[in-house]
């Protein structure tokens, strides 16, 4: 039964990653043999089959939890299930839910290619050059730290001036620093349950092996340097801190727990530094938006401590809900209008029912 | 007496037309004039020159560069002329020159490096015809030559004409430039 599931799982992965292609830019000349446009002009089957694929997403996401909890999954078959998940969806098409992987190539572009300062210099400014036809950011600077913008050097270069191998190069890219932060979490815990909950999490999949986001890189840098923390090197850990920061500047939240670590209670500090991650989670709303990636932040650090249950059920809300965030835009084809305002609600809505819910069971148990 | 009301009205609306084209002629925008020599910030702002230099790295990185400190200096050689501070107000607007000079070869290199240089063309001739907006005022209102006589040295002549008219052939031929 568990290895048809398993392969059922497989099937599935790839299916959404041949559904992702139906999402390729008109502009994308690179993939224009395959462009079909039929994610934007059959908006509504498109989103209905988006939903079902995330609601397919987490009833096999908590299949798995629930073979650990059964103590029926083993470390080897984890690591099976992550090889071949970052495998099937490392050759999905990036750009399903955000451009920002064109954005990153943009800027090594201008750093590596062009050779220009891509805090000064905006790709914009390169006038001809093919990537403007679907970059989203061109007309902007760069947008994260400079050690990010070294990094990028590695799958740029890999690229060799060819798009899609570096677009590819990108996602490689993405899927080290994913199953790096996946062995990582599991090193620090010793907790196959911690394990599960963060490399099949299909929020953090579609971020880090779909979209290739950064926040992979970032969290990867932060788990190194709480590693280090536990270990009492501090120098380590704090020169690891600094080049988290120095990805995206999101993990310098985390540097007043890490201050503080050795009076915080063993039992709360992963909660700590959970809710320093989910605080600027929350004010993120405040620059820009909430986007659905930034979950990463809090999520890896509450999924370390799954012990704590408020956290875990909040954490696992706000997964669920903040893939459906990318329905409005998907299905209304605009970010004006409604859309804002049935994000926030599909962003918030089910995290509040799960506070609620909590809130009542915890009720009942004390009333009793 | 109709014909010379005619004139007079003639003459008014051609020289408006003309006050108005010079004023038109450029819509690039000069910054504010930042410290002067002598104020205890200058030698920072020194320094914050040196470091964007290294900061202003590449082609266009380094006309950016260049053309910023163009317009710093230009600024600041008006506002010492206008205080009569001739020999600090030479050397702003030679260095400015130093600046300017440094634009062009920085596009052509960003040319050889197949970068699109339209636009920053354009964003020069602007800057140019700005410039020499301003130093046309500066000739005019200011002396040919002024000889600076120091307490403890030789005393020194400024060829400001002289200068000033460098300056704006410098900006001309670099707004005429046809690439």
């Amino acid at each position: 039964m568990k290895k048809l599931i398993f392969s059922f799982y497989f099937l599935f992965l790839l299916l959404f990653s041949l559904f992702s292609y139906l999402f390729i830019d008109l502009n994308l000349i690179y993939l224009k043999s395959i462009y079909t446009g039929y994610a934007f002009s059959n908006r509504g089957v498109v989103s209905v089959i988006y939903c079902l694929f995330i609601l397919l997403f987490f009833l096999f996401y908590f299949y798995f939890i629930k073979l650990i909890k059964n103590k029926n999954l083993s470390v080897k078959e984890i690591i099976f299930l992550i090889t071949a998940t970052s495998i099937i969806l490392f050759f999905s098409y990036p750009a399903m839910l955000s451009y920002d992987i064109f954005n990153y190539i943009a800027t090594a572009k201008v750093t590596f290619f062009y050779n220009e300062n891509p805090y000064l210099i905006m790709p914009i400014d390169f006038k001809g050059d093919p990537l403007l036809l679907f970059t989203h950011a061109a007309n902007k600077t760069a947008l994260y730290g400079p050690f990010w913008i070294f990094l990028t050097g590695i799958p740029y270069l890999l690229g060799f001036g060819n798009f899609i191998l570096t677009t590819f190069s990108f996602k490689l890219f993405s899927t080290a620093f994913y199953i790096l932060s996946c062995l990582l979490s599991y090193k620090l815990t010793k907790n196959k349950l911690s394990l599960v909950l963060i490399s099949l999490n299909p929020l953090i999949l579609i971020e880090s092996l779909v979209s290739a986001h950064n926040d992979i890189a970032m969290m990867f840098f932060a788990l190194l340097a709480l590693y280090f923390l536990l270990n009492s090197e501090q120098v380590k850990s704090y020169l690891l801190l600094l080049l988290s920061f120095l990805i995206k500047f999101a993990t310098i939240f985390l540097l007043p727990v890490f201050i503080l670590f050795k009076k915080i209670k063993d039992n709360q500090k992963f909660p700590f530094l959970f809710l320093a991650m989910f605080l600027i989670f929350l004010l993120s709303s405040l620059r820009e938006e909430i986007y659905p990636w930034y979950a990463i932040w809090f999520l890896v650090f509450a999924f370390l401590s799954p012990k704590n249950k408020l956290i875990l059920y909040i954490s696992l809300a706000f997964s669920f809900s903040l893939l459906f965030r990318y329905v409005p835009y998907m299905y209304f084809g605009t970010h004006f209008g409604n859309t804002p305002l049935i994000k926030t609600s599909v962003t918030f809505i089910f995290p509040l029912a799960t506070l609620i819910y909590l809130f009542i069971k915890r009720s009942i148990k004390f009333g009793r | 007496m109709r014909k010379i009301l005619l004139l007079v009205t003639f003459l008014l609306i051609f020289f408006n037309l003309f006050v108005f084209s010079v004023n038109a002629q450029s819509s690039y925008v000069l910054p504010y004039p930042s410290s002067m020599p002598g104020s205890s910030f200058y030698r920072l702002h020194l320094l914050e020159e040196l470091i964007l230099k290294y900061w202003y790295y590449g082609d266009f990185g380094q006309f950016t560069y260049s053309l910023k400190e163009s317009d710093k200096y230009l600024v600041e050689a008006k506002t010492l002329f206008e205080y009569k501070q001739y020999l600090l107000g030479y050397k702003a607007l030679e260095k400015s020159n130093k600046y300017f000079l440094n634009t062009m070869p920085n596009l052509l290199s960003a040319r050889e490096h197949g970068k699109d240089i339209k636009d920053k063309i354009v964003i020069l001739s602007e800057a140019s015809k700005k410039h020499q907006e301003e130093l046309v005022i500066l000739e005019k209102e200011l002396p040919q030559n002024f000889v600076w006589s120091p307490e403890k040295a030789a005393s020194q002549n400024l060829p400001i004409s002289k200068l000033i008219l460098e300056s704006i052939k410098l900006r001309e031929k670099y707004e005429k430039t046809n690439i």
